[in-house]
């Protein structure tokens, strides 16, 4: 396993408040859920940076909508 | 670079004896000059021999054209897509490379829960017993699916695997890995999608583990 270094986060309470719902949905340590969305965040932005489009797309009507990115 | 390796052990064909190999937690340009030097040329007069045999095309390897130079070089720097090699007897017997946040849990009682998606796993030629009578190597790819669950226990997704399979390894994860085939998937060439949930993979840890 790769070394690891710690930092110190500061949450309000509205977004530790979400942090604590999504890593009890989805099973995960706050830690891991972070790690796991600094993981998507990067894939998002390398998308982003070779001219793609972030879109969501509804599975049942297939209607797309896409992710504004400012 | 720091390369983190692990000590595994391949079964050596000929001889029946166990052999240490290790593996790798990354793909290098080792493993790639392996591939364009060692691979490929395999691969190519393993096909040669298969078409003088008069062996129809759909039974030579799937992976014939996967440009594993390319592979590693579109996902290079990524988190989400770490590499994994075997080394053994100095040389490349196996790669994979895996996604950590494109797909979720498709099973009944896992749906949306995150999974280590398998993208691209290969032996090498001389390991595959449609190639090569007999291979040289056994155990590469139960290896690397090992990796793959312990990457997934390490990311706190509890074992959980997914992988689309070519049509002839469907029974390798079904079988001896103990993968749920979740039959054709359309929206990825009509391959068969196959998933490993947190019992599954405990069991398949225990199995490696009794050998």
């Amino acid at each position: 396993m790769a070394a690891k270094r710690t930092m110190t986060l500061n949450l309000t309470e509205a977004e530790m408040a979400v942090l604590e719902a999504l890593s009890e949905k989805r099973e995960l340590s706050k830690t891991a859920l972070l790690r796991q969305a600094l993981r998507m965040y990067q894939v998002i932005e390398a998308r982003l940076e070779s001219g793609n489009k972030l879109f969501f797309e509804n599975e049942a009507t297939k209607e797309k909508v896409e992710v504004m990115m400012l | 670079m720091t390369v983190e390796v692990t000590e595994v052990h391949l079964m050596d064909v000929a001889s029946g004896e166990s052999v240490a190999a290790e593996l790798w937690h990354v793909i290098t340009e080792e493993q790639l000059a392996d591939w364009e030097g060692e691979w490929v040329p395999e691969l190519f007069r393993a096909m040669q021999r298969l078409r003088r045999a008069g062996v129809e095309r759909a039974h030579w390897p799937q992976s014939r054209h996967w440009d594993w130079r390319r592979k590693v070089a579109a996902l290079q720097g990524m988190l989400a897509n770490p590499g994994f090699s075997i080394v053994c007897d100095g040389a490349t017997q196996g790669m994979m490379i895996v996604d950590t946040v494109k797909h979720r849990g498709r099973l009944d009682g896992q749906q949306g829960q995150h999974l280590v998606y398998v993208e691209f796993v290969e032996n090498a030629p001389w390991n595959r017993a449609e190639l090569f009578d007999p291979p040289r190597y056994r155990g590469v790819g139960s290896i690397l699916i090992r990796a793959a669950v312990a990457l997934s226990e390490e990311l706190e997704f509890h074992g959980r695997i997914g992988l689309h399979s070519l049509p002839q390894a469907n029974g390798f994860y079904a079988n001896t890995c103990g993968m749920t085939d979740l039959g054709a998937d359309p929206d990825h060439e009509g391959l068969r999608y196959f998933e490993m949930t947190p019992e599954d993979a405990q069991a398949f840890i225990a199995k490696g583990r009794s050998k």
